[in-house]
């Protein structure tokens, strides 16, 4: 089979839908039933190999990438309209209604990728269109079953046309050897002030538009934490605009000296990051899958996350971590204050978390591309 | 018989399967199998059955279910008969297969390993199973044609679970409850929520006549492999018409596809009862089970204390027929008190909403206190032999309408220029829709069997509910779809509409719940596929039957035919005080039900309303 993959970020580009979309095209390249994938991204690095940028996997080839909406779209036209593709592979929400389109237009089966809370509700006005746009898609995945739920209760498609497709952790994350602490991880420590510490983390970008991940709903359970564990701090890792409210809400907390904002930390020193944590929470409302989560798992850090959204599938309803109400703060304090004081109720968490290998992944998307085969 | 469940971890992501859950699912169908319980739990813990039983053939413990096949690649949990199991044994040991067991259930396992999925065309009987292939690693899940037997599942994107019913599904804990609106509106429209849907988002119906594959990517579209419409399409399309002596030949083919229909639904390793009315369908099916050979049949019919001496008294009629086919028979009086006093329970036993079902479960009740495990029910009759005023009225209102129904916004302004007239002058709220809606075989279907029609759902269920709901039933294509592919003749596509959808979705619905409630099975001889063929082949063949199947073919297929008072009684229709009682009682927790039950223009509750609908169309 012959693709075209609609993509809003291609290789080249950081964050969780750009991982996704090349973990994704990377499984597409290893199916034996895909010829060739052509990917069309709207951002992505413009030169084809940078030191940040991965080879390309084989058989698959990305165009310059387009960030102006329009000429992106006029983009994908002409080219779904020059050359012969046997479907097309939409990668985000936004680009459904002209995905669709095109779908249309040249007869091709179509596969949609949901992520997260940009799917969990109809895009306002233009429901309807959204709506019957999915309708007409061959296959829709969604990273997890939370997303999948949401979006089956606004649109109307048939349930056996959407699917899971969950986010891979990746191969890096092991357990890193605690006692003797390495060097590098007692360095690390003492550049941040917290040696001797107990240290609980989060990853995530700091979004005021966002909000949902539930740094400020930790900072306000610290006082009870240092209440039990005297030793506790709190290391944020991640930047944003919500930055100065979280570290004025750090200050109010009376809890402000325990609190390290790491700012932004590149891809290559994360794990020492999570090595260095004793437990990892992310009590957030919002994730479509929660990946931090698991990759924290699978570095044998106890891990606690919400229970309201995708994050019950990155910890396995409880298998990988202990989910909490992210709505109760007792909750959520009483889950630190095991986890630091060694009584986290999770058994076999990184093992566990090893079910979402890139392998496994890799396999079902075979499974899934076969489907619009026929 | 029986009560069926199980879970399936199809996702590599999905955790093995919880058999506390697996438990709690099968337990709480308890009342469907008194008789015993079993699970099967995979050595690798992805894929579980349970399984609850109600003893009727095979009464040995080797018969219990699961079932595994002998080389251990096959499971499988079943609810339900195959009347024609010896024969498929037959066949099937022909071809080298050696059974265990004198079950049905395990001619299910023999016949996928011959034939795969395509084993449900084979199949004459009333089931819902499903079947864990090892080697595939695919489940397979199958309803029989009719529906008589439930199957319900839902499929959260990691973990398949099924069961016979919507609340033992949910009582297994994983399972949502979030209301489908879907299932609200389809339930406000026909007095049922209509398959596939469900009164809750995650939880779906297996819809009748379809098998259902689940894999590693989750479960696939269901697969039609039965439509009534098709059997009456393609018996009008395969049959010369025959005239004079030819056409007579018609009546005795009808007979004697009754009396083979009969026969089969007797196979039973315990004693076969059945429901008697003072209808034609109960009493036919009484005889022709003496024609069939049974000497000894216990009846039963019920009776009520408010019409004791009157016209709506069924008892002596029943009684009568009773003593011509030498029964033992039981007259069961129900009271207002046992009514109020049962109520709890119907409640709790009704799986899904419905504004029916009631009377099954006092006649299942008394099947039941006589020992009973098995009683045939005359349910199908009116659907295979025209008996519903909506054989001649749909018809009549089609050819009346269509023309006007094709100006376009016509029906509309009609609509809401009539609604006020119909409103203050107390009229019925159909009035108004019906140049709308009459016009085309799905919406005249909707006008003669809607609770509410689709305008008035707004008021009933909130706004958003109502559009919502709409827009995802689609109520005028759910409808239609039932006349896929179209029969020509109108008898074939009123009985195509009737068995599709209120036979289906209302009457044999209800009467799984209220007869498993009791651990009591209902056998349905009119509602038989192969039943169905001949009679759509003999109709089709005979010249006159295209528009009406006779229903006196069924009063005297039996050798001793049903006295005449039967025949003429059949036409006042039947009635019982349960829709007075309920609307006493009101139904709590089922807004809109009692004002539902008042509302609803049952043909046979309310002749004289068809009359003035007819009355009103002639002036048209």
């Amino acid at each position: 089979m012959r693709l075209l993959a609609l993509m809003t970020d291609g290789f080249g580009r950081s964050g969780g839908i750009a991982r996704y979309n090349q973990d994704l095209l990377a499984a597409l390249s290893q199916s034996g039933a895909v010829a060739q994938v052509s990917v069309l991204p709207r951002f992505a690095s413009a030169a084809p190999a940078t030191a940040m940028m991965p080879a390309l996997p084989a058989k698959v080839h990305q165009l310059a990438p387009s960030p102006g909406r329009a000429a992106w779209a006029v983009r994908a036209l002409t080219l779904a309209a020059r050359e012969r593709f046997d479907a097309l592979i939409c990668g985000h929400l936004h680009a459904l209604p002209l995905a669709a389109a095109i779908a249309r237009l040249r007869q091709l089966p179509l596969w949609v990728q949901l992520h997260g809370i940009e799917a969990w509700q109809p895009p306002g006005r233009l429901g309807g269109l959204y709506r019957r746009s999915l309708a007409a898609a061959a296959l829709v995945t969604s990273v997890s079953r939370y997303t999948r739920a949401r979006v089956l209760a606004w649109s109307d498609l048939p349930p056996h046309r959407l699917r899971v497709l969950p986010n891979t952790v990746d191969a890096r994350f092991v357990p890193a050897p605690r006692s003797p602490q390495p060097p590098e991880l007692a360095g690390l420590a003492v550049r941040h002030g917290l040696e001797g510490r107990r240290i609980l983390l989060t990853v995530g970008r700091l979004s005021a538009a966002e909000r949902y991940k539930g740094h400020d709903r930790l900072i306000a359970a610290l006082p009870a934490i240092l209440a039990a564990v005297p030793a506790a701090a709190y290391l944020i890792v991640g930047d944003g605009d919500d930055r100065p409210r979280l570290e004025r809400l750090a200050r109010e907390s009376g809890a402000g000296a325990r609190v390290v904002f790491a700012g932004h930390v590149p891809d290559a020193e994360l794990l020492r990051y999570v090595a260095l944590a004793d437990a990892f929470a992310m009590p957030s409302t919002g994730e479509g899958f929660g990946i931090a989560l698991i990759e924290a798992a699978a570095a044998g850090v106890p891990v606690i996350g919400g229970s309201r959204d995708g994050s019950a599938d990155a910890l396995a309803d409880g298998r990988i971590g202990r989910l909490v109400d992210p709505h109760d703060g007792a909750q959520i304090a009483a889950a630190v204050i095991d986890a630091l004081g060694g009584r986290h109720p999770v058994a076999d968490a990184a093992r566990q978390a090893r079910r979402f290998a890139f392998d496994r992944f890799a396999s079902h998307v075979d499974a899934l591309v076969r489907t619009l085969a026929h | 018989m029986c009560g069926i469940n199980g879970i399936l971890a199809y996702h590599y992501a999905a955790n093995p399967i919880d058999r506390a859950e697996l438990v709690r699912t099968r337990d709480h169908m308890a009342a469907r199998g008194p008789d015993g319980a079993g699970e099967w739990i995979a050595g690798d813990g992805r894929v579980g059955f349970g399984h609850r039983r109600l003893a009727i053939i095979d009464l040995s413990a080797a018969a219990a279910q699961p079932m595994l096949g002998a080389d251990g690649r096959l499971a499988v949990t079943f609810n339900g008969e195959i009347y024609n199991y010896r024969q498929l044994r037959n066949l099937l040991e022909r071809r080298g297969h050696i059974f265990r067991t004198r079950s049905d259930t395990e001619v299910l396992l023999h016949l996928y390993a011959e034939k795969g999925e395509a084993m449900v065309h084979d199949l004459r009987g009333m089931f819902a199973f499903a079947l864990w292939d090892c080697e595939r690693r695919t489940l397979l899940l199958a309803r029989d044609p009719y529906g008589i037997k439930p199957l319900y599942y839902a499929d959260d994107g990691w973990t398949f679970r099924f069961a016979s019913q919507v609340k033992a599904l949910r009582a297994g804990g994983a399972v949502g409850a979030d209301p489908e609106p879907a299932g609200q509106v389809g339930f406000c429209l026909f007095g049922s929520v209509p398959e596939p849907f469900t009164a809750y988002r995650e939880t779906r119906a297996l819809p009748a006549g379809t098998t259902l594959l689940v894999d590693r990517l989750g479960g696939g579209e269901p697969r039609r492999y039965h439509s009534v419409a098709q059997v009456w399409r393609e018996a009008e399309d395969g049959a010369p018409a025959r005239r004079g002596a030819a056409a007579a030949r018609a009546m005795e083919e009808v007979r004697a596809a009754l009396v083979d229909s009969v026969r089969h639904h007797l196979v039973a390793d315990v004693s076969v009862g059945a429901f008697l009315s003072a209808g034609i369908d109960s009493g036919a099916l009484v005889g022709l089970m003496r024609d069939a050979g049974r000497q000894d049949v216990e009846t039963v019919t019920l009776a009520f204390g408010e019409f004791r001496g009157r016209p709506e008294d069924e008892a002596p009629l029943a009684e009568e027929v009773a003593r011509l086919y030498g029964t033992r028979h039981t007259t069961r009086v129900v009271t207002r008190e046992e009514f109020d006093a049962d109520l709890p329970r119907i409640l709790e036993a009704m799986d899904q909403p419905s504004i029916d079902g009631i009377n099954t479960w006092f006649v299942a009740k008394a099947a039941r206190e006589l020992g009973l495990k098995v009683a045939v029910s005359g349910l199908g009759g009116d659907e295979l032999f025209g008996g519903y005023p909506s054989f001649r009225d749909i018809p009549r209102w089609v050819r009346l309408l269509a023309a006007p129904a094709r100006v376009p916004l016509l029906g509309r302004l009609a609509r809401m220029a009539a609604r006020p007239l119909v409103g203050a002058a107390g009229g019925n709220p159909k009035l108004a829709g019906m140049l709308e809606l009459g016009g085309s075989w799905a919406g005249a279907y909707l006008l003669r069997r809607g609770l509410f029609m689709p305008w008035e759902l707004a008021r009933v269920l909130g706004p958003d509910v109502a559009a919502e709901g709409l827009r995802r039933l689609a109520p005028l294509r759910l409808v239609a779809d039932a006349l896929r592919p179209r029969p020509r003749s109108a008898h074939g596509k009123v009985a195509a509409l009737e068995t599709s959808l209120y036979m289906r979705n209302q009457l044999l619905r209800d009467t799984d719940w209220a007869g498993m409630a009791h651990g009591l099975e209902v056998r349905t001889p009119l509602a038989d596929a192969v039943l169905l063929r001949k009679v759509a082949a003999a109709g089709a063949a005979a010249a006159g039957w295209r528009r009406d199947v006779p229903k006196a073919g069924l009063a005297l297929s039996p050798s001793r035919p049903l006295p005449e008072r039967v025949l003429l009684r059949a036409k006042t229709g039947f009635s019982t005080p349960i829709g007075q009682w309920l609307q006493r009682q009101g139904l709590p927790g089922n807004a809109g039900t009692a004002e539902a039950s008042a509302s609803r223009r049952r043909p046979s509750q309310a002749p004289h309303w068809s009359r003035q609908w007819a009355e009103w169309l002639a002036a048209v």
